[in-house]
């Protein structure tokens, strides 16, 4: 392998950890399946588990499913998603600028604070059975007749952690892209805004100027860096919002721990919260996955393609588009809350949200079109796993826009076909597809060792998407039967949807591992773990790659 | 914007306007009183829920076939769901019940028959135990 540099060492650091995290929220996932084919199958293990957890003496099985169901987003999204991302985005965003990160000190700083906010959050769901799941619908966290308040504070602190190193990670970023550095330019921050909300071309197109020598700079700047930046605008928004949750939950946890002081939660009005949460949440959804999905393709596409994106100028009007969506589609996760008015419903739920079924739809034919045009085309392990993820975000969001509906909503709120059909396939298809891609790319440019497009990364992609689809539809058949989300069903209601959903999940099981032994296989074990043991403490150097 | 790109856009646009107009329509029954008609209710249910229960009217919940009806739910401490399931278990129709708030629901049941009412939404782990099997009676 080659000599790694400090960011090439701390990407792989990041993405590593990512997929840890990844094999953790999916065993809890797998778990979850098994729970809802037999409730009882798993109470001879989460017997066993109490040694550890002293809480859980006693405790119901629905107690831990719901525990398991609140830490597994939380794992899944922060610690997988994030981490990838923070990864590839140190690497990448200094790559193509062609400019030093700007608070280096700050990378390990991200890397352990976002590990340690995982964990906290998930220890409170394991060892606490903190059960308020990550919609922290108000009062439900801080009802302490039904959710343990240790577990409460617990999850607060960890929220507070992860949401302040997203901040820490979002500085450093806008940071990297202003700092003037030769032979880069610098940019300014207002500029760089106005380039990443699309707000130049509108100027220009409204006041009908010439380009100027500065706008022309601005727009050579690569549209997976304006991308990211606005992207990144919402996960401010975002990590601001969540950081509020946070807080409440250690305000009002924390003196009914210490001082047996119970504040009212009738204080905060849960519609209120609600579209405050919801508005913040979305812009994770609804924002920046789609945002950095977008620029991740615009910048994977063209390079492993060989040739210019297609639509370039589109593309970049687009990200502005973006700008009125993600901020205005949060009421369709209230479509079925009837105190919500219904011109909001309608106006931000429905036909607000309808706008993404543009933007993306004009995104994806874009990246499309660059691949169509490239012909003949080779399909490597990363171009493999792009045409997956998009296919699967194609999927997955015109589920999302169909359900989100102020008609169809009545009879499909909370019910399976949300979060199968939809969120599962936007995220376990689209979004875990994509960096599955962004990794197999990457690896060879910070090692110089190349994956072999062998049949491991065809088990990897058959068996992840198969298993995602296979998944995700025996859900969507269960939502159509009535099932809900969130609900255990004693009875076995549901049973043949749900037994096939777990061998599903099964087969995805098998995807990853066959991903995790075909990485290894070609970075070798060493280089693996010589990314964690400092210099000096490393037994021998390692040896010579085969590329 | 190339040819083949305001093609495409104008293929979107036409899909989601389609699809719009049609699901706003009276084609899905429900949309003609919930967003058109607004008929008044014959019959009003007031429903209360608290500490995982489900608390119906006393004279308990009777309708006809074809009368327009709202249910009135009202929670006393967290988020619930209000939804109504058919004996084969698939959903009538459901809302949220949000604490300190009235959440209302007009409703036109078609067929007789009996119905069910699960909360939809999660509570608290005994979340699953709130179901009352044929809470509502329809008649012809």
């Amino acid at each position: 392998m080659a000599q790694l540099g400090f960011l090439e060492k701390w990407t792989l650091r990041f993405a590593v950890v990512g997929l840890l995290f990844l094999a953790l929220s999916g065993l809890e996932g797998v778990l979850m399946r098994i729970d809802l084919v037999n409730e009882e199958a798993l109470l001879g293990l989460q017997g066993a588990l109490n040694v550890i957890r002293p809480l859980g003496q006693g405790a119901s099985p629905a107690e831990y499913f719901y525990a398991t169901l609140t830490a597994h987003p939380i794992v899944g999204i922060y610690g997988f998603a994030y981490m990838a991302i923070m990864g590839a985005f140190y690497f990448l965003v200094p790559f193509l600028l062609k400019k030093e990160i700007r608070f280096k000190k700050l990378v390990p700083v991200n890397f352990f604070l976002q590990i340690a906010g995982v964990l906290i959050c998930w220890a409170a769901g394991f060892f606490l059975l903190f059960n308020g799941l990550y919609t922290l619908y108000w009062p439900l966290p801080v009802s302490f007749d039904r959710v343990p308040v240790a577990g409460t504070a617990m999850f607060g602190f960890g929220l507070l952690l992860i949401e302040i190193n997203i901040l820490i990670f979002v500085f450093n970023l806008f940071a990297t892209v202003l700092r003037r550095s030769n032979p880069s330019p610098g940019y300014s921050l207002r500029r760089y805004l106005m380039e990443a909300f699309g707000l130049s071309r509108l100027v220009r197109f409204l006041l009908r100027k010439e380009k100027s020598e500065d706008d022309l700079r601005y727009e050579e700047m690569p549209v997976f860096i304006v991308a990211v930046g606005r992207g990144s605008i919402d996960t401010v928004i975002n990590a601001f919002v969540l950081l509020t949750a946070g807080a409440l939950l250690v305000i009002y946890a924390v003196p009914a721990l210490a001082a047996g002081l119970y504040l009212n939660p009738q204080a905060i009005d849960p519609l209120i919260y609600k579209n405050w949460f919801w508005w913040g949440l979305d812009m994770v959804a609804d924002g920046n996955v789609l945002m950095y999905t977008a620029g991740t393709w615009y910048l994977l596409v063209p390079l492993l393609v060989g040739r210019k994106l297609y639509g370039e100028s589109v593309v970049r009007t687009v990200i502005l588009a973006d700008l009125l969506i993600s901020l205005g589609v949060w009421s369709h996760h209230l479509l079925a809350d009837q105190p919500q008015p219904a011109f909001l419903r309608l106006l931000s739920g429905q036909f607000i949200t309808w706008g993404e079924f543009l933007t993306m739809g004009l995104t994806i034919f874009a990246v499309m079109m660059t691949i169509w045009l490239a012909r003949p085309v080779k399909f490597t392990p990363p171009l493999k796993f792009i045409m997956g993820s998009i296919f699967s975000f194609a999927v997955g969001g015109v589920a999302g826009v169909f359900q989100a509906n102020y008609g169809l909503n009545v009879v499909a709120h909370n019910t399976q076909l949300i979060v199968g059909p939809h969120a599962h396939t936007m995220l376990l298809g689209g979004l875990a597809m994509l960096i599955f891609a962004v990794i197999y790319a990457l690896i060879p440019m910070l090692t110089k060792i190349e994956i072999p497009n062998s049949r491991w990364v065809d088990v990897h992609l058959w068996g992840w998407l198969l298993g995602a689809f296979g998944m995700t539809s025996a859900m969507g058949w269960a939502g159509n039967l009535g099932m809900l989300r969130r609900t255990l069903y004693p009875d076995g209601a549901y049973q043949p949807e749900m037994v096939v959903a777990l061998i599903s999940s099964l087969l995805m099981a098998i995807a990853f591992a066959s991903f995790l032994i075909n990485i290894i296989r070609s970075l070798g074990w060493r280089n693996v773990l010589s990314l964690f043991i400092p210099q000096g403490r490393q037994v021998s150097p390692s040896p010579p790659s085969v590329t | 914007m190339e040819r083949k790109e305001k093609l495409w856009f104008a293929l979107l646009i036409l899909i989601a306007v389609t699809f719009n107009a049609v699901t706003l329509s009276p084609l899905i029954p429900w949309q003609e009183w919930r967003l058109w008609s607004h008929p008044t209710p014959e019959k009003r249910f007031f429903i209360e829920m608290e500490d995982y229960e489900i608390r119906l009217p006393e004279q308990g919940i009777e309708v006809n076939a074809g009368e327009f009806v709202e249910f009135v739910v009202t929670s006393k401490d967290v988020t619930y769901g209000f939804g109504v399931f058919r004996p084969d278990g698939t959903i009538v129709f459901q809302m949220q019940v949000l604490p300190g708030w009235e959440n209302k629901f007009l409703w036109k049941f078609d067929h007789p028959g009996t119905y069910s009412i699960r909360s939809t939404e999660y509570s608290g782990p005994r979340h699953p135990e709130m179901f009352l099997k044929d809470a509502i009676r329809v008649k012809s």
